[in-house]
């Protein structure tokens, strides 16, 4: 050895090893409290070919995963049909252009804006995705009502 | 004070609030309950005992006083594993104990000893069904009032006299033949004449124009708008008291009240913010059933419509019914008025469509408000109809847009006619209206 | 002192003379006190009322060894500690207690959990009391601990070389707070969970972090995988947060608030009493009796409450559980209601993440920042005008925010006061409306640069009464100008009211004692101080001018 180590460049690098231990120990950690497999119940489904649903309002997911699904000129969102108000599953008529509540009728445009009844804040629109394969995937647990945010991926999806 | 004085005070406080707890501990309400059955029990073994005619029932029946006497006061209760149920109600009603007492019965007269001799009670396995998988009411507590459940927070309060069939519905699929359920099925009967499946639908089977009844025996209370629930001043109703929020009340409330006080939507359309755009809410629309319905009929239908719930038993617990017989008729128009209530079309159009329903703001002759809006008089109607035209009709619908307003700015009607041409083809379509030309009033010549 | 030694040697009654078979109540004490293993476990026997055995009766104890043998007679003084400090550790030890014995009747599973709660209730001998302690316990604790934190303010116990252990008691009060919020899911009720979402809700708006927060997407932040998704253990309220919160309730904060709750003594005890001598050279006072037994007495009366309120008030329980059923409204436990109530007025990283960041922040930064060395150990108003102005405005935001939250909202969180019926139905609030970007810039720079400017530029000394009159002509002035734009009354009276409290606390106080400070101080002091007047502002001019966003710039996620 031609350069022999000195102690104080032995401390750091001992020292080095430690702190890179804990540094891992508390990496390592974190990932264990993230979950690799659930039990809830998933949230997300695949709604099918995107390009197949007609413009409007499409009732072909309502009863089964309580989802509206919308496509205009340019694409596509869902809406979560619960009402704000005190959460019961409006109804689409489309003569009137309008989902109206069951319960205490509050009216929503296509939009999900209300126009009419006690609900306090427009409807919630999922999370939207069209995957490679062609088929529209809905997410139930995201969801955004904000105008502005709502007309923007995730939550339209251009078909 | 002095430090000392505290030191004292405070010390014997503790102690004396300490004792405080182990007494409100002690006393608890059911405690009380099963002494009280515990004494009588031993009052009237030794009335057996002293009246027994031999020397050996004598003695055997000494025992049981001895054993009586000894009978700790404990919680009692019964597993129901499957249902999910463990049942308390016997600490305080220890007649039924199944285990104690198995010919479920006592002579006593008073509550909560009474144990009168039920039939049902014999007919079903108590130590596998427990009280609260029929009884309804909050099986863990052990006080009076939380165990029966007219609490707030526990939404399954006990369901008391004609209502608890409500069970019989839930398990017995052919609960309309059953002994015992006859409130119940008369509630279904009731549900079928009035037309209730023409706007809602049960388990995604009927009409759209209303909510699905099929699980509507386990809707939230938080979903239920209190504010017109309970008593009435005129047109103004208040809100039943708290401990009443369930859905069995708010589900007879519909047939006991005038349904536009119950839920008076917002006619005027001043709900939404100052300045914003509003549209006007019609009250419900469902057609006000109480001035026809007796106080039985609207707790039989009550008692129909809380059997219908998602909870589903196990299938081993389930009673399928045998399948019903194709009903036959003699002809066209019999077959057609078949049609007419099993599509529920009394529900708008009146039984027989004698009389139009209640349709908000809809137009109708001799109006003077919006709330003598009715739905077509069919036996009036029907008849300036060609075949054709009323085969378009039934088909096609008329949308709730289309519906002829009395105040134009007034809200959009609630009732409208559904289309039906995926429901209602063919034979059925035919007959029906053979049955509706049956009945329409002869036209005088114009 | 009168009652010098009272608990420790009562003195022997008089012995009733004709009693036959005499009970010698001394002899016994000495035959079962005089043997080698007494004298074993205590050392200091016999006690002799001497300044040597009460010295030591601190010194030989375990327990109270935490406690020095003297201390200064201001220390003593009820109105001085209110004995705070040693009753949130009381309070912790109790709900130690309690919890132990409530875990052997409860399971923390999502099938079991609320049908053990009301086994509690209706058939567990004493499982109610039990409860009811643990309950009203932890809210007594969370109280308590941040009544402490305002005691220690206010006596200037946190300037050196104490601004260490100030710090610690900041972490001690945030872990009293996830301590109790960790158990507030565990009986699974509506109210439980609902609170806990709303509460884990504001997680998922860290910046970075959390899958709704700012630049989300920069480290690819999604529901399954964020800062909240851990806390949870899934993406909803479930099974695996149920579990993890009781393991987090039960073990993990309770064993960390241990160990920082002995450092916390142990530095009050290197550091010292901080009590300030009433007079020069007075005599300290001994801690055995005198410190011992106000602190007995101070911890009889808290048991004393506890208790009485345990056995006539029973601990909320609503429905069990039900992820498909929201209450309205849904609210937060009541010391996180004030940031809920910022939820109304900021995005929820703001108010959920940003503002409670900067709360710990700008307390643990206290010490630092106040150079002023008057005011330690004593209530001392005079010579600490500004700090304790602040701080004080501080903390009654805090709590009005708290009372609006837990009073006046109502359902879709609207305003309900507390006499109004939930079941009246309110009208939707007016519609909102943003300053246009460049106003908003602007109307920011301007308050942060005036804000920051004014009170270092202007060095001359302010008469304030003039400068209030000055405000009030400008404060009639803009309300006549409103009121003429057609704005109702309570809406001008709130704008004022809250423009004027923003001129006296973010200029005249600053302007008139900060001036000594330096420059790095002065500029976090000044912006900690306008960021909480800037709070107050926001929430004044939504409530009276309908004003969304002052600055709206909603592709950075940033709105103000």
């Amino acid at each position: 050895m031609a350069e022999p180590i000195k102690r104080k460049d032995f401390l750091w690098l001992g020292w080095g090893a430690v702190a890179a231990f804990c540094g891992a120990a508390t990496a390592a950690t974190a990932r264990f409290m993230v979950p690799n497999v659930l039990y809830e119940p998933s949230q997300k489904f695949n709604a099918g070919p995107a390009k197949e649903f007609p413009i409007g309002v499409s009732l072909l997911w309502f009863k089964k995963q309580r989802v509206w699904i919308v496509r205009t000129e340019k694409g596509i969102y869902s809406l979560w049909a619960r009402c704000t108000h005190l959460g019961c599953t409006p109804n689409w008529f489309l003569d009137q252009n309008r989902f109206k509540c069951p319960c205490h009728g509050s009216n929503y445009t296509p939009d999900g804006d209300v126009v009419a009844g006690p609900a306090p804040k427009p409807l919630y629109r999922c999370k939207v995705e069209v995957a490679a394969s062609g088929d529209l995937v809905i997410d139930k647990a995201a969801l955004e009502n904000r105008p502005g945010v709502r007309e923007k991926a995730p939550y339209f999806v251009e078909v | 004070m002095t430090k000392r004085q505290l030191f004292y005070v405070f010390n014997f406080l503790i102690l004396a609030l300490f004792i405080a707890a182990v007494v409100v501990d002690n006393n608890r309400e059911w405690k009380g309950y099963q002494a009280e059955f515990n004494r009588l029990e031993v009052i009237r073994l030794k009335e057996a005992m002293n009246k027994a005619p031999d020397e050996a029932e004598k003695s055997a029946l000494a025992v049981a006083v001895k054993l009586k006497k000894r009978e700790p006061v404990a919680i009692k209760q019964i597993l129901a594993n499957d249902l999910g149920r463990a049942d308390r109600c016997i600490t305080c009603h220890p007649g039924f104990d199944p285990l104690a007492n198995p010919t479920l019965t006592t002579p006593y007269e008073k509550a909560p000893y009474k144990t009168p001799e039920v039939a049902e009670h014999k007919s079903h396995n108590l130590t596998k069904l427990a009280c609260t998988s029929c009884h309804m009411g909050q099986g863990l507590a052990t006080t009076v009032e939380d165990a029966h459940g007219e609490v707030p927070h526990w939404e399954e309060p006990m369901l008391k006299g004609v209502y608890i069939q409500a069970s019989c519905v839930r398990c017995h699929g052919d609960f309309k033949t059953l002994k015992g359920a006859e409130t119940a099925k008369r509630g279904k009967e009731l549900v079928d004449r009035l037309g209730c499946v023409g706007c809602h639908s049960f388990n995604g089977v009927g009409g759209e124009i209303s909510v699905d009844l099929g699980d509507i025996a386990d809707k939230p209370v938080s979903r239920i708008d209190w504010s017109h629930t309970g008593e009435c001043k005129g047109a103004e109703c208040g809100p039943l008291p708290r401990h009443q929020w369930n859905v069995k009340n708010w589900i007879e409330a519909h047939f006991t009240k005038d349904t536009l006080l119950l839920v008076p939507g917002d006619p005027e359309g001043h709900q939404c913010a100052p300045g914003a755009h509003c549209e006007p809410v019609p009250p419900s629309g469902m057609p006000p059933f109480s001035a026809e319905l007796s106080k039985e009929d609207a707790a039989a239908i009550t008692t129909y419509l809380m059997g219908q719930t998602s909870n589903k038993v196990p299938s081993n617990y389930y009673v399928y019914s045998a399948k019903e017989p194709e009903p036959k008729f003699a002809n066209a128009v019999e077959h057609g008025k078949f049609v007419f209530s099993k599509y529920g079309c009394a529900g708008c159009h009146g039984e027989g469509g004698k009389e139009g329903r209640r349709n908000y703001n809809a137009k109708a002759n001799d109006q003077t408000k919006m709330e003598e809006g009715r739905e077509p008089t069919l036996v009036k109607v029907v008849g300036n109809f060609t075949r054709d035209e009323l085969r378009d009709k039934i088909k096609k619908g008329v949308p709730a847009s289309a519906v002829a307003k009395f105040k134009e700015d007034g809200p959009t009607p609630p009732l409208y006619m559904p289309k039906w041409e995926e429901k209602i083809k063919g034979a059925e379509l035919e007959d029906l209206m053979t049955y509706l030309f049956s009945i329409a009033e002869k036209q005088e010549a114009w | 002192m009168a009652d010098n030694n009272a608990p420790a040697a009562p003195n022997p009654a008089p012995q009733p003379a004709a009693a036959a078979p005499k009970l010698d109540m001394d002899a016994l004490l000495k035959e079962a006190t005089n043997n080698q293993v007494w004298k074993s476990m205590f050392r200091n026997w016999p006690w002799q009322d001497n300044a040597r055995h009460r010295a030591r009766h601190i010194v030989d104890n375990l327990w109270l060894h935490l406690h020095p043998t003297k201390v200064r007679p201001r220390a003593l003084e009820t109105t001085f500690t209110w004995g705070l400090g040693g009753l949130s550790f009381l309070l912790y030890l109790l709900l130690t207690v309690t919890g132990v014995l409530l875990m052997f009747y409860y399971r923390p599973t999502v099938e079991l959990a609320y049908q053990d709660m009301k086994d509690l209730e209706f058939a567990v001998s004493f499982g109610i009391f039990l409860r009811n302690a643990h309950r009203w316990g932890a809210h007594g604790m969370v109280t308590i601990v941040i009544l402490h934190m305002i005691r220690v303010f206010l006596t200037g116990s946190y300037k050196k070389p104490r601004e260490f252990n100030w710090g610690v008691g900041v972490i001690l009060l945030t872990l009293t707070l996830f301590l109790s919020f960790t158990g507030y899911l565990l009986p699974w009720d509506q109210l439980a969970i609902w609170a806990v979402t709303v509460g884990t809700n504001m997680a998922a708006a860290t910046p970075l972090l959390g899958n709704e927060g700012p630049f989300a997407n920069l480290l690819g932040m999604t529901i399954s995988n964020d800062v909240r998704f851990v806390l949870l253990g899934g993406t909803t309220v479930g099974a695996n947060t149920l579990l993890r919160f009781y393991v987090m309730h039960c073990v993990l904060v309770p064993l960390v608030t241990g160990a920082l709750i002995m450092l916390h003594f142990w530095r009050v005890r290197k550091d010292t009493f901080s009590a300030a001598p009433r007079e020069p050279n007075e005599e300290k006072l001994d801690v055995w009796p005198h410190l011992v037994v106000r602190e007995y007495i101070a911890a009889a009366i808290c048991i004393a409450f506890i208790f009485f309120v345990s056995v006539y008030f029973n601990a909320p329980l609503e429905e069990v559980a039900n992820p498909n059923v929201t209450p309205n409204p849904s609210k937060a436990p009541w010391y996180f209601l004030g940031l809920q109530e910022l939820l109304v007025y900021f995005d929820p990283w703001i108010a959920g993440v940003l503002l409670p960041g900067l709360i710990i922040k700008g307390l643990c930064a206290i010490p630092y920042l106040d150079t002023n060395p008057k005011g330690v150990g004593e209530y001392n108003w005079k010579d600490r005008p500004f700090a304790n102005a602040v701080f004080m405005f501080g903390i009654a935001m805090w709590f009005i925010l708290i009372a609006i939250g837990v009073y006046c909202r109502g359902p879709n969180y609207f305003w309900y006061w507390p006499w109004e019926s939930w079941l009246i139905h309110k009208p939707a609030p007016p519609a909102t409306w943003s300053f246009p970007i460049w106003a908003g810039l602007v109307s920011l720079a301007a308050y942060g640069g005036l804000g920051m400017a004014l009170p270092r530029v202007l060095k001359g000394d302010i008469d304030w009464k003039k400068a209030n009159w000055g405000f009030a002509v400008f404060a009639l002035a803009l309300g006549a100008f409103m009121g003429f734009k057609g704005i109702e009354t309570w809406r001008i009276i709130v704008v004022d009211i809250l423009l004027w409290l923003t001129f006296v606390f973010g200029f005249l106080y600053p302007q008139r004692h900060l001036k000594e400070l330096d420059f790095t101080r002065y500029s976090v002091t000044q912006s900690l101080n306008l960021m909480m007047m800037g709070v107050l502002l926001k929430m004044g001019v939504r409530l009276g001018l309908d004003v969304k966003y002052i600055l709206e710039l909603p592709q950075f996620n940033l709105n103000i």
